[in-house]
Formats: structure tokens, sequence, C-alpha cells
């Protein structure tokens, strides 16, 4: 028993990088723009079947699917961002209106493209055990969280030594403020959009190699993410991580000791305890109370 | 444009709203009279679900200010305690659809909480909770009969000579209701409690100041939407006569209703109901047909180009139009 605790977390966690990657793009895009990109999960959900092509077409490492998924991924992001920009009424409502409008797009062209048939990597070298003391993982999940916790220090670098990354931080905190300093918003928001893009393309590619995807679960993405932002509050990388960690580990442990079935309840659960009982997050940060 | 200014003043006048309903029952008679098909009427009765939903959630997203992604949950709620009433408790058909009802407004009493939050939280917390009664209809097996679903689930009957249960009869039994709810709905909207809403819809904290309780109106609001979505759920329920979790509390059910409303006008009476018909009669006859399977792709590209081009919808630009040639002629 106390082995299939230990495994369910483990496995919690190398999922739940992969979620902190999800959730910090919808995160980067919310602290600048204040709006929700509904069509995030789908964002991500793409990034996959990305990989998916260029895995059964090239025979390639999933992984070399990335340099086309940002194209991909991070061409549509930025479109996203562009007809967000155009909404001049009822902003909030109506952007979370479209980017439900995109995700709805996305999800369909997908299943048009490849079907509905539920898709993971063939790499024997990603489908392969390692066991680490007596916990088991494949080697795809060891990479993605590898590869999650690079992007992430990436990230945190951005964020605080680019000019962009600071002038994204600015934004974030005091958009007026950050205008007055020389700062444009916009052109801040656009980038944020883009990054988020970025974040969105490595992370659907090592959920790929780590997981199956199938075209209906991009909405579940990014409900995913938004319940680590609000378990996190927005405010910071290892937050964001901790509570994405935090999901991943509810959820094994759910499977584990409860029923499959029950995963997403687990999640969904979390996300309504966590947002009437410590309405700042786990780690406080901004109210979020109209 | 300016949102504020046209909201206070009165949403539109009688007359219109006469000629409005006017051509509605018109076009409402007009299936009858032409004596359409059974197949033709099957769509309308759906297309009038639809548009019963579509309302629901446009009361909730224009007089309430929320957007709702969770609409489903009353849906199945509705259906459910409708379908478990009649054939479990064998109560009949026509007092277990509005006690349906009332069981979905218990639902929602469940969501006030979320009440409090703004925009997306409000949005994704309900949506939370859609999921999560969806698991519950899935695991109470005992209850609901599971994921195998729940059969023979009682007819609507026969009232004043008319079979409820016949096409024709659920077509017109849904016209009534449907016609109903826009009237509550038309109600409220003139009321002071619709008057109330708007201005919390502009500045929540200055009308809690001059002592409005905004969370116990927005409650008011949650809870007839509620009721109105799981009356639809209850009557589809006994049209369909079979249910199953996956299927009664689909997200269809919240998707096609903010498709319907957005594209018809949700800021009007008339325009979720139009947009539902318009949506569904589209959805199912000419997307189906064009793209077998991912045929919503063609419907998200509308809700897009909606929103970007046309926010308030048909009606918005029918009035915008009539409006133009008004201040023209004057």
């Amino acid at each position: 028993m106390i082995e299939l605790v230990l495994q369910a977390i483990f496995s919690g966690i190398l999922v739940g990088s992969v979620y902190a990657l999800v959730a910090l793009g919808l995160a980067i895009a919310f602290g600048t723009m204040r709006i929700i990109n509904l069509a995030h999960g789908e964002l991500v959900l793409l990034a996959a079947y990305t990989a998916y092509f260029v895995e059964t077409n090239t025979g390639l490492n999933p992984y070399a699917a990335i340099p086309l998924a940002l194209v991909l991924v991070g061409g549509l992001s930025a479109v996203l961002f562009l007809m967000i920009n155009r909404i001049r009424e009822h902003r909030e409502l109506n952007s979370l209106i479209l980017t439900f409008a995109v995700g709805i797009i996305i999800t369909n062209a997908i299943l048009l493209a490849f079907a509905s048939d539920v898709r993971t990597t063939t790499s024997p070298l990603l489908q392969d055990a390692v066991s680490i003391g007596p916990l088991f993982a494949m080697n795809g999940e060891v990479v993605a969280f590898a590869v999650s916790l690079l992007l992430m220090g990436g990230l945190w670098w951005w964020l605080k030594g680019s000019w962009y990354g600071q002038a994204v931080r600015a934004v974030s905190s005091n958009r007026d403020a950050a205008r007055l300093m020389g700062i444009n918003p916009v052109r801040t928001e656009y980038v944020a959009f883009i990054a988020a893009g970025v974040l969105a393309s490595v992370a659907g590619v090592a959920l790929y190699t780590m997981s199956v995807v199938q075209p209906s679960i991009g909405h579940a993405f990014t409900v995913k993410a938004f319940i680590v932002t609000v378990l996190a509050g927005v405010g910071s990388i290892p937050g964001v991580f901790l509570g994405a960690i935090l999901l991943g580990v509810t959820e094994a442990l759910t499977v584990t000791l409860a029923s499959s079935a029950l995963q997403e309840l687990a999640g969904m659960a979390l996300f309504l305890l966590v947002l009437f009982f410590l309405p700042t997050g786990l780690f406080g940060a901004r109210a979020r109370r109209g | 444009m300016s949102s504020h200014v046209p909201s206070v003043s009165r949403p539109s006048s009688w007359p219109s709203s006469i000629v409005f309903v006017g051509i509605a029952l018109v076009l409402a008679a007009l299936p009858l009279a032409a004596g359409a098909g059974n197949y033709f009427l099957g769509l309308l009765i759906s297309a009038l679900i639809l548009a019963g939903i579509s309302l629901a959630w446009a009361l909730l997203g224009n007089l309430g200010g929320m957007v709702s992604f969770g609409h489903a949950a009353f849906f199945g709620v509705g259906s459910y305690a409708s379908a478990l009433l009649s054939a479990k408790l064998g109560l009949p058909v026509l007092l277990s659809v509005p006690l349906a009802g009332v069981i979905a407004v218990g639902a929602s009493l469940l969501m006030i909480p979320a009440l409090r939050l703004s925009g997306p939280y409000f949005a994704l917390a309900i949506l939370a909770y859609s999921q999560i009664f969806r698991i519950l209809a899935t695991e109470l097996s005992w209850l609901t009969g599971g994921a195998a679903g729940f059969q023979a689930i009682p007819q609507l009957p026969t009232v004043l000579g008319l079979d409820l249960a016949s096409r024709s009869g659920s077509y017109v039994l849904l016209v009534v209701v449907v016609a109903l709810c826009a009237l509550v709905y038309a109600l409220v909207r003139r009321s002071l409690v619709g008057t109330a809403l708007r201005a919390i819809a502009d500045s929540e904290d200055a009308t809690r100041v001059v002592g409005v309780n905004s969370m116990l109106l927005k409650a008011w609001m949650l809870a007839l939407s509620a009721f109105i979505t799981g009356v639809f759920g209850a009557l589809n329920a006994h049209i369909i006569g079979f249910l199953e979790p996956d299927y009664a509390f689909s997200g269809v059910w919240s998707v096609l209703p903010i498709i319907a409303a957005i594209f018809g006008g949700y800021r009007t009476t008339f325009g979720p109901i139009g947009g539902a018909v318009i949506i569904y009669l589209f959805d199912q006859v000419v997307a189906k047909s064009i793209i077998a399977v991912g045929h919503q792709i063609l419907l998200g590209f509308l809700l897009a180009a909606m929103i970007l081009l046309a926010p308030n919808g048909l009606l918005g630009l029918a009035e915008r139009f009539l409006k133009g040639r008004r201040d023209a002629e004057a």
C-alpha cells in the first residue's frame, strides 16, 4: 500500500511539472491582459498533435516537432491576441466567449485532421521504464519533467533579466504606471501571448510523450491550468509549480486510492475548496473577487 | 460605443416588442399550418429546447452579468429529477416537470458561493460544478442507472384532447413554455429588479452603496435561470424517453446555448430564441451534411465572427439598422 501511494505521488509530481507549464502560459497571458484564454488547452493539444504528426510521418523523436509546434502554436497564439485586441465592448465577457469559440475551432480541426482516436508516442526510447529506487517511471515522463524544469528556469530568467520580461511583469503589476515608464502595454501583451504560445508548444509535445491525447481533452487542460493558477494565486513561478504538483499528486492519488472515474472530480473539488476557503490561493496572491 | 447609456434606459419600447411577438407567433404556427412532417417537427422541438436553455443562459448573462459554462448541470439535474420522480415515485409528468425545475434551483443553491467570484472565476467554477454533477450521476448508479442509462421514462400525457407525446403536441407545448419563459424574462427585465441588475452590471460597488443587495439579486437570477433550464431538461427527458449521464450532462447543453444566445443577441428577449432555432437547424441540416464529424467547427467560426463583427448579435444588428433609419428620417 505504501509503495502504491509513494508511486502515485511520484507520478503525480512528474505530470504536475507539465501542468505547471500549461498553467504558466495561461497565467502570463492573464497577468498582462486580465483575460482568461479559454483556448489555451487547445493550443497545448495542437502542439501535442503536431508531435504526433511529425513522429508518424518522419519517424523522428517527438521532441523534434518542437520547432514546428513553436511556429504553429506561437503563430496561432499571436493571431488570437490580435483578435482579442479588436474587442472593444464588454471586453472581459466577449474575450471569454471569443477564446472559447477558438477552442471549439481547434478541437474540431484536430478531430477532422486526425480522427477521434487516442494517440501516444510509439518511440520505444520514451516508453521504456526506468526505476529510481523502488519507484518506476517511463523515460518519457522523466524527460518531460526535466524539460519542464528547464523551461521554467528559462522563463524565470526571461522575466527577471530581459527587457520584455520586465515589461511583462511591470504591465502585470500596474498597467498605468508601466505606461508612464515608457512601456507600450499592448505590445507587451502581444509578447506575453507569444510567450504563452511557446509554453503551450513545449507542454503539448511533453504531454504527448508521457501520456495519451485525443481531440476532446483540450478544454480539460484549460481547466487544469485554471485550477493550478487558483491554487497558486497568479503570483509566482514557484507557486504555480507547487500548485501544479499538488494537482498532479491529488489526481494520481485519487486514481490509486479510489477510481480513475473520480480523477477529474478530485481536481474540481480541490479547485472549489480553494476558491471558497482560501480565496487568495494556497500561497497568497491578489484578490479575485468582483 | 458606450455601454451604459443605452443600458440604463428601457431596453426596448412596447410597440416594437408587440411586433416581435406577432412575428414570433406567426412563425411558430407556420410549421403546423404547413403540415410539416415528423422529422422537421422533431428538429424544431430540439431547437425549442435549446431556445429555452439559451433564454435562461442569456437571462443570467444579460441581467446577472455572469457567463456560465455550466448550464449542462441544471439541464442534467432537471432531466434526471423529472425522470426519477415520474418513473420511480409515480408522480404525474405535469407535476414532475416543474418539480424538476425546483430541484435544479436546489442545485443552483450549491453554487451561491460562486456568485462572489468575478468573470472568469465564476465561469470556470460553474463549469467545475457541472462536471461534478455529471460524475455524480454516473457514480450514483443505484439511483440513476449509471453509465448504462435510464430507460422507460414516462411520456408526456394527453391534456384537453391534445396528445403532448405526439410530435405536434410536443411542439405546441414547447412553443407555449418558451413563450412563457420569454414573458417572465421580459417582465423581470422591466421590473425594478431589472433596473437594479443593469446598475450592478455598470458598477457593482456603487449599486451596493445605495443599498441594493447585489448578491441576493444575482442569486435570484441564478435560481430563475436554473429553474428554466431544469424544466427544459425535464421536458426533453420525457420527449426522448432515455437518459444517460454523458448525454444529460453533455457539454453541448452548455456550449450550444452560448452560441445561440450570442448569435441571436443575448441582450434581447427574442435574440436567444431566434438564435437557437437558426443555429440548431444550421448545425443539424447544413453543417452536418457538409462535415459529418467535426461539424461544430462551423459553429466555432460563426461564434468567433459574431463576437468580432457583431457582438450584440443579429437582433442587435437589426436594432442598429432600424435606429439608424429612424435617425435619418428625423
